[in-house]
């Protein structure tokens, strides 16, 4: 095969600028939501602090050798897990979550790091060679690498980063071609737990609707039994659950269940997003003009509001131009999945691209108000050291797959 | 590739058009919100945001027809509580220091919990200059606790006019309703008199300053640097044709009676006076009324509130005559060489009517300066019913004047069509003769008998009666007069000659009111009596001066006293001479109010 030795073979500027494009965003929406705050000042310049940083091992992890991160695997997704732990004894308390480290100043959240890790360990597991993947054993060994982060971040409690793993799994399972029925085995627990938020008929009738595909699937049964048990566990766990909650987490998920239910409580945030986008119009009310941006009626809007700013003092225009450039890193990405000559690659990209699309999603989703308020920064663009890091140590992963793309025959 | 469905491209298209579908959502979604829904946010965001604070205008102030300020604006203090700020022990001191009843501060704290924290709350307005002291001095330990100052009605001219100017109190639940275009709840509003009439012109128009809120609607700063701010323009002040010393004059006059007195510049309708007795102290009402005073009000049997000048409707006795003789003479019915002979009385249909004297052989002249009644009484027999009403119709009565303050009765005219109706075709023929002589079924008020007394000295020509003349404009100060509707009875002006001249000689002859005679200025009058079958008669003077060129014509009510001579025609005099001979008694009292005056809040804009 033909080795092109050109730079732009070797790096995906692509990627790159997209990346920087969006963390100069970011850096426009932060200046602008702390510029009258005194709570937040010296977030704009901590954020280029961090944002230089981040690129510094945006390109450590760019040289590395591609097979490294197959070996690293194991033994991060270790250490991550042995920080979750940590982090719940000694951690800092923000916002009522024990989620984070503190030293210097700085803020180091393991739970974000953790995304990449159990990306790389569960990408290691299923890159397996001649692994069955529709087998019960595989499946629940699976199972187990994605949720044992997901245990210890529940106890934090720390309810948005929880679905980025159960995205992960389904994702790669899915990736890695498990058969309809597998995915049905680790879907219909989860979609059982949510459902049976929404009360005890709706618990019922999804209970149903799993027992009808059990049926209709015509296993064994044993193993269907063992599901449907899987399932109702899954109801009352998520009641459970629930009930551990903290009061404002369970407020959230009531208002989006009812979101007028309480509009000056916890769908205030929601319905000041809302305003604040709906209120910037084709082109925005202009950079530092945003009424809803400049008097803060969205607190901590440079952290997961941060799309607000964008869509309340660049309008449309910027925030379809922010959407575009996520949306051409993710095909960026997608693409090099789609073409990665080893399973572990493709695994690892799509592992990625999932930590990436998801929090985009459930961001943006959150403040448009089509998905509940669920605490998740945008990528690049919201404040915050510790993600901007593990994002751009994530690029750097991509970066080098793209860089050795065509060594492996 | 170990495993066949590996990255499928089956999966792959899957997860390619989850990921384009995405995206459409997303832009539609924002699409939706951003230009679809644009103009709902873009409104929900300012209601947000930026907050409107309103900016009441100043009240426009009432001149005098000789531009003395007659209603000002003084300052007054009102004391507020800021919740988000107070410390609730101080509520013991603080009503101690008002001097308010334990309890006042929290009902008053309750009732506005509604709003927001950080917004002021008025807790007693007019508080005394002591209270404002002490406020100050202690501020430090008064957390929440302050003080603004806002305007209220004052009244430097020494008069009342408690019914004429009328009061601005908060506007209620109903008034609101009907007017939500302008006011607010708290807003203040004209509610009776010349300040509820002339509402619109004194209110001005509202300003508002737009701060910035944050999301505790505190405010942080001006917006836009206030370039969007909208200043109140100050409320018009109004010029009445008033005149503060015969309005004085009237006032004394009715000082301890029941009555009204009311003086016409007859050549404009402009209202040189307008009293009404009892009546009410306004200084209580330019805030905050106390209970125990409007208790006192309502429970008067006098009833103080009832503006007797305009709706005082009684039988308007002997000054009713005038209007009978006018009809006689205009319609050649008889002319001054008829008489009648008065021998002290006479049978009408089997009734026997009196008169006051025996007068003998008399016509209409003196008729009406002896006001015999005999020769009415004979008179309206020989006019007729139909006549009698049409005349007096003519004249203004039994309708409203639409005197500008409104607020009037409209009195009663009786015609043979309700006679008929109340006792039959057959109705008792001698109740015409009690008509001939203005008893009986038929009422006047005293605003009425000042404008038929205009008609008679002006010849027949008037205006409408109005209180205000018009409006100065807020920059130049010029007047910018109102128009009024002009009366014309049409009846030649030999016809009025003949009354006056009688009406000269009821003062200046051996006539009913020949007690107010004066050598200053010539006057003409009539007196009147009305019966009153509950208790003592009420006396009526109607009365014009000076008598060849009138510039003056007075009405005056004295209730419940007797005879019309003796109560009413003196306070009618004395109107007369503030009017006419102001110099003159400048001069006597060289007293130095007017200096005072011009001390005062809105005296500025005098000049």
């Amino acid at each position: 095969m033909r080795i092109d030795y050109k730079i732009n073979d070797k790096f995906d500027f692509g990627i790159f600028f997209t990346s920087l494009i969006l963390c100069g965003i970011g850096l426009v929406a932060i200046y602008s939501s702390t510029l009258n705050n005194p709570h937040a000042a010296g977030n704009f310049q901590k954020q280029v602090i961090w944002g230089i940083g981040a690129y510094i091992i945006f390109f450590a992890v760019y040289s590395l050798p591609t097979n490294i991160f197959k070996s690293i695997s194991i033994p991060s997704y270790i250490i991550s897990i042995l920080l979750l732990m940590a982090v719940l004894a000694v951690g800092k308390r923000v916002n009522g979550a024990k989620s984070w480290f503190g030293f210097a100043g700085l803020g180091f959240q393991p739970s974000e790091l953790a995304n990449i890790t159990t990306v790389m360990a569960m990408s290691v597991f299923l890159s397996r060679k001649n692994i069955d993947i529709n087998s019960f054993k595989n499946i629940l060994i699976a199972l187990a690498i994605g949720l044992i982060p997901v245990v210890f971040i529940l106890l934090e409690p720390n309810l948005g980063s929880t679905f980025i793993y159960f995205a992960i799994i389904i994702a790669l399972l899915y990736w890695r071609g498990i058969s309809l029925f597998g995915l049905f085995v680790v879907l219909s627990p989860g979609i059982v737990a949510i459902a049976s938020l929404f009360g005890f008929s709706y618990f019922i009738i999804f209970l149903a609707l799993v027992l009808i595909s059990l049926i209709l699937f015509k296993q064994d049964l044993f193993f269907s039994g063992s599901i449907f048990a899987i399932n109702i566990a899954a109801g009352f766990f998520t009641e459970y659950v629930f009930k551990a909650l903290k009061p404002h987490q369970q407020l959230r998920i009531l208002s989006f269940i009812n979101p007028s239910s309480d509009p000056l409580g916890a769908g205030y945030n929601a319905i000041q997003a809302k305003i604040g986008i709906g209120s910037g119009g084709l082109l925005g009310k202009g950079f530092l003009s945003g009424s809803q941006t400049q008097l803060q009626f969205i607190p901590e809007q440079w952290t997961d509001f941060i799309f607000c700013v964008i869509g309340e003092e660049f309008g449309f225009i910027g925030s379809v131009i922010t959407i575009i450039l996520f949306f051409y890193m993710f095909y960026r990405i997608f693409k090099l999945a789609s073409f990665a000559k080893d399973e572990f690659s493709s695994l690892l990209l799509i592992g990625i691209l999932t930590v990436l699309f998801m929090h985009f999603l459930i961001n943006v989703g959150m403040v448009v108000g089509i998905l509940p308020v669920i605490g998740l920064p945008l990528p690049f663009v919201s404040y915050g050291g510790s993600a901007l890091v593990v994002n751009l140590i994530m690029l750097g992963i991509v970066a080098n797959i793209y860089r050795t793309r065509k060594n492996y025959i | 590739m170990s495993s066949e469905n590996f990255a499928s491209s089956e999966r792959k298209s899957i997860v390619y058009f989850f990921i384009i579908g995405t995206f459409v959502l997303l832009v539609f979604r924002l699409f939706q919100m951003q230009i679809i829904e644009y103009t709902e946010y873009k409104e929900k965001a300012a209601n947000n945001s930026i907050k409107a604070i309103e900016q009441v205008p100043l009240r426009g102030v009432f001149y005098d027809r000789n531009m003395n300020v007659v209603v000002s604006n003084v300052p007054a203090y009102t004391l507020r509580i800021t919740p988000a700020e107070y410390d609730p022990k101080l509520t013991p001191t603080l009503e101690a220091v008002l001097g308010v009843q334990p309890g006042y501060i929290n009902k008053i704290l309750y009732e506005n919990r509604i709003y927001s924290k950080f917004v002021p709350i008025r807790i007693k307005r007019g508080i005394d200059f002591n209270v404002v002291s002490w406020l100050e001095e202690n501020s430090e330990h008064l957390p929440g606790v302050d003080y603004v100052v806002e305007m209220q009605r004052g009244y430097p001219a020494g008069i009342r006019g408690s019914h004429m100017f009328g009061y601005i109190r908060e506007i209620t639940p109903n008034l609101l309703e009907k007017n939500k275009d302008y006011y607010a709840p708290g807003d203040y509003i004209g509610y009776s008199g010349i300040e509820k009439a002339y509402e619109k012109i004194l209110r001005g128009t509202k300003g508002y300053n737009y701060v910035m809120v944050d999301s505790r609607r505190r405010e942080i700063g001006k917006f836009k640097d206030g370039k969007e701010d909208v200043p109140s323009i100050k409320g018009n002040d109004l010029v009445l044709s008033l005149d503060e010393d015969v309005q004085k004059a009237a006032e004394e006059g009715l000082e301890g009676k029941k009555g009204a007195a009311i003086a016409i510049d007859p050549k404009t309708g402009g209202i040189i006076a307008m009293a009404s007795a009892p009546d009410f102290d306004l200084n209580q009402f330019s805030y905050v009324t106390s209970k125990d005073y409007l208790k006192k009000l309502y429970s008067d049997p006098d009833k103080p509130f009832f503006n007797r000048a305009t709706m005082a409707a009684l039988p308007p006795g002997s000054t009713f005559k005038i209007v009978e003789a006018i009809a006689a003479l205009n319609d050649n019915i008889i002319t001054t060489d008829n008489t009648f002979t008065c021998r002290g009385g006479q049978t009408f249909y089997g009734r026997y009517f009196k008169c006051d004297a025996v007068h003998g052989t008399l016509n209409v002249i003196h008729a009406i300066e002896h006001s015999c009644n005999v020769f009415f009484y004979n008179l309206i027999y020989k006019i007729g019913m139909e006549r009698w009403f049409r005349y007096a119709k003519l004249f203004g009565f039994g309708q409203d004047t639409h005197i500008d303050i409104g607020n009037e009765s409209s009195g009663f005219i009786p015609n043979e069509q309700y006679f008929e109706k109340l006792y039959g075709s057959n109705w008792p023929k001698s109740i015409m003769a009690s008509l001939g002589i203005g008893q009986g079924e038929v009422s006047v008020t005293p605003i009425q008998l000042a404008q038929y007394c205009s008609l008679i000295a002006n010849d027949g020509v008037t205006y409408t009666p109005h209180l205000v003349k018009g409006y100065l404009t807020n920059d130049t100060h010029k007047l910018v007069p109102f128009t009024f509707k002009k009366i014309d009875v049409g009846i030649d002006k030999k016809i009025f000659d003949i009354v006056k001249q009688g009406m000269f000689l009821v003062v200046n002859g051996s006539g009913t009111a020949a007690g107010i005679k004066s050598n200053d200025i010539q006057i003409a009058g009539k007196t009147g009596t009305a019966q009153n079958p509950h208790g003592k008669d009420h006396a009526w003077f109607i009365g014009f001066a000076p008598y060849d060129n009138p510039k003056i014509a007075v009405a005056v009510l004295v209730e419940n006293v007797g005879f019309g001579a003796t109560w009413a025609a003196p306070i009618a005099k004395k109107m007369i001479e503030a009017y006419l001979l102001k110099d003159k008694l400048k001069k006597d009292q060289s007293n130095p109010q007017t200096e005072l005056k011009n001390n005062l809040i809105g005296a500025s804009f005098a000049h």
